[in-house]
């Protein structure tokens, strides 16, 4: 069984962002990481593969800055690396880079697919729904959880009332909320093993895939709007109001 | 925030890829398990064993030793684990110091083949712990008058004698002891199961609270023949065990700066006084810049002497002098930090003073200060002034 996991990387969610010239000014960046819910869905695919064998492949489509994500995805156990190069990722809009993505997926003959359900810093949620569309691809999103029975699969996700059970079998799309376990620490063995790893990088165009011109223009990004100046209040006279407004309006006592 | 470590010269772009993902895996590590539980392993006075366990899967224990499940890695890369583990705290890197550079590392230079074979994997693992058995109470830094003596018995050897200020050795599965057979120094592998020999441990310490420090007890203690290390005789063994921790040390010393540093500037630019941050007014700024000096100086001569370690042309004169500068430095960056703090600082809200406590226990173990002082003394002028003998 191939499994491929979809691998985004962006800024650490620690990390200052700054905008410069309406975009994200990425230079200005200091720390960039998987995706979160990526990390879930690695962890996930990780012990699938530990319990049923197979070949764990990580993907992704970035500039060269990613190929450091792909070798920590190593030194956790991915076997195999795929890199396809766009210098711009945020020029493309979701419906290129789902191409890309599939025919990666497709390149590698990969049943089974992993992946967060949105990305930290686009949060477009729809690279899962889309790949597995173009792959013709059952896909389950929301996903917590993925358990493998041979070329079948069972799926806990969030519904609206709580959880429920999917049963799904490949070819298939998981797009993974949090988990219920954190990706696992790289261990010295896992480092050491990763560096001998290759990474297979190659270009949307390697691949046959013409993203063509984006659909999408982004007139400027912002930083959200300043929280407002809060109410100073003086004097013992004051209490009763202070009181007032923690009951009434910031609804705290 | 996530942690970002002082690093005024880049030393990071001298590191390979592997070294810094070592050191981000540490940090890593330091960050989501000591960092969040250290200061309550503080006041409690325990060494949480789940560090341990943490340490064996991470398989940084025994970093620089090749073959018996051993990793091999750079002695930069075990510079730079001591540095992150001691960023966390110095019992940390204490016990990772121990066991890898005090208690493996004579086993793999000195043991048997079987020796190796027995206890390396298990200790490589985090499975079993080792101690290091030389100081005694009346013996510091004059190890060559130790009296813990062994008595070859034919088909055992008996050790009589007491070791003190040894960490680990309440926790340990076994003790790489340091005793006089027929007046020589030989070392001798102690279990914990083996009879006459207890370790208790030593209670009401200010410095390295969160790491275990013991008292080991002989008192006709029968061990096995096949457990004297055949290798080594004389000060040479345990001289060989005391310079590889000590490169850790100034490596981690830096490490236990950074945090101070970090901290200090942190605190400088937030708080406000007289309207204006205090990391504005010149005194502070002064203090910062003396920090910044002192730790970049010391990454410098802790990584060229790591280059030094790895392609094996170092002296011991030149770890002595990392591990006294390093340590040094690091102890007075604590005070200035702790300073810098003001009241806030006694608090372990910060790691401030937890550092500065510590940093006082690194600065006398292996070796003190004054004696790798007077290591450079006789470096320099080829007169020793250890004792009034000529």
């Amino acid at each position: 069984m191939g499994i491929a996991v979809l691998l985004k990387q962006v800024p650490d969610t620690t990390a200052k962002i700054t905008v410069s010239g309406g975009r994200v000014d990425e230079a200005a960046v200091s720390k960039w990481s998987f995706s979160p819910y990526d990390e879930y869905a690695l962890e996930s695919a990780l012990q699938i593969k530990e319990a049923g064998g197979g070949d764990l492949i990580a993907v992704t489509c970035g500039p060269a800055r990613a190929a450091k994500m792909l070798t920590d995805a190593a030194a956790v156990g991915a076997d195999a690396l795929i890199h396809i190069l766009v210098d711009d990722l945020g020029a493309l809009d979701t419906t290129q880079v789902q191409a890309i993505l599939a025919a990666a997926v497709e390149h590698i003959g990969a049943d089974v697919v992993f992946c967060g359900k949105q990305a930290a810093d686009t949060n477009a949620g729809s690279t899962g729904p889309g790949v597995a569309h173009l792959l013709d691809a059952s896909c389950v999103t929301m996903v917590s959880e993925v358990a493998a029975d041979g070329d079948s699969f069972t799926a806990i996700r969030a519904s609206a009332g709580g959880n429920e059970r999917v049963a799904v079998s490949s070819p298939c799309v998981f797009a993974f909320d949090k988990g219920t376990t954190e990706l696992r620490r790289p261990n010295v063995r896992g480092i050491m093993m990763a560096k001998k790893k290759i990474i297979e990088t190659m270009t949307p165009a390697d691949l046959g895939v013409d993203t063509g011109s984006s659909s999408v223009s982004i007139d400027t990004h912002s930083p959200p709007p300043e929280k407002p100046p809060g109410q100073k209040f003086e004097g013992a006279e004051s209490v009763a109001t202070v009181v007032g407004k923690l009951r009434d309006e910031a609804n705290v006592i | 925030m996530a942690y970002e470590a002082l690093d005024f010269y880049d030393v990071d772009s001298l590191l390979t890829d592997e070294e810094r993902m070592i050191r981000d895996a540490v940090r890593d590590w330091v960050d989501e398990n000591v960092i969040p539980n250290i200061e309550k392993a503080c006041r409690d006075g325990v060494f949480p064993d789940q560090w341990r366990v943490d340490l064996g899967e991470m398989g940084v224990l025994g970093a620089p030793l090749e073959g018996y499940g051993c990793p091999g890695l750079s002695y930069i890369a075990y510079g730079l684990i001591c540095q992150e583990l001691e960023r966390g705290d110095s019992g940390v890197r204490s016990f990772a110091s121990v066991q890898g550079s005090l208690a493996m590392y004579p086993i793999w230079d000195f043991g048997s083949e079987e020796q190796k074979n027995y206890y390396l994997p298990k200790m490589h693992a985090g499975e079993w712990v080792g101690c290091f058995g030389l100081t005694e109470p009346d013996y510091g830094s004059n190890p060559g008058d130790i009296i813990t003596r062994a008595e070859d018995k034919g088909d055992h050897y008996l050790l009589n004698g007491t070791k003190m200020w040894i960490t680990n050795g309440t926790i340990a599965d076994l003790a790489i002891v340091w005793a006089k057979l027929d007046g020589v120094i030989r070392g001798f592998i102690v279990e914990k199961e083996d009879p006459g020999f207890t370790a208790p441990e030593m209670t009401g310490k200010h410095s390295l609270k969160a790491s275990v420090t013991s008292e080991l007890v002989f008192q006709d203690c029968r061990i096995p023949k096949d457990r004297i290390l055949p290798g080594v005789e004389g000060l040479k063994g345990p001289f060989s065990c005391l310079n590889n921790a000590r490169y850790g040390i100034s490596w981690g010393a830096v490490g236990a700066a950074q945090s101070c540093f970090s901290s200090a500037r942190e605190y400088a630019l937030s708080r406000i006084q007289f309207d204006h941050p205090i990391a504005s007014y010149q005194l502070v700024q002064n203090k910062l810049s003396w920090m910044l000096r002192e730790i970049t100086k010391g990454q410098l001569l802790a990584f060229h002497l790591g280059k030094k370690k790895d392609d094996g042309t170092w002296t011991p004169e030149q770890i002595s002098l990392a591990k006294m500068n390093n340590v040094d430095m690091a102890l007075e960056i604590a005070r200035m930090a702790r300073d810098i703090h003001g009241a806030n600082g006694i608090l372990d809200e910060y790691p401030i003073m937890r550092h500065m406590a510590n940093l006082e226990s690194v600065k006398t173990y292996e070796g003190t200060h004054d004696i790798h002082n007077l290591i450079i003394g006789r470096h320099i002028t080829g007169i020793q002034a250890f004792t009034r003998e000529p």
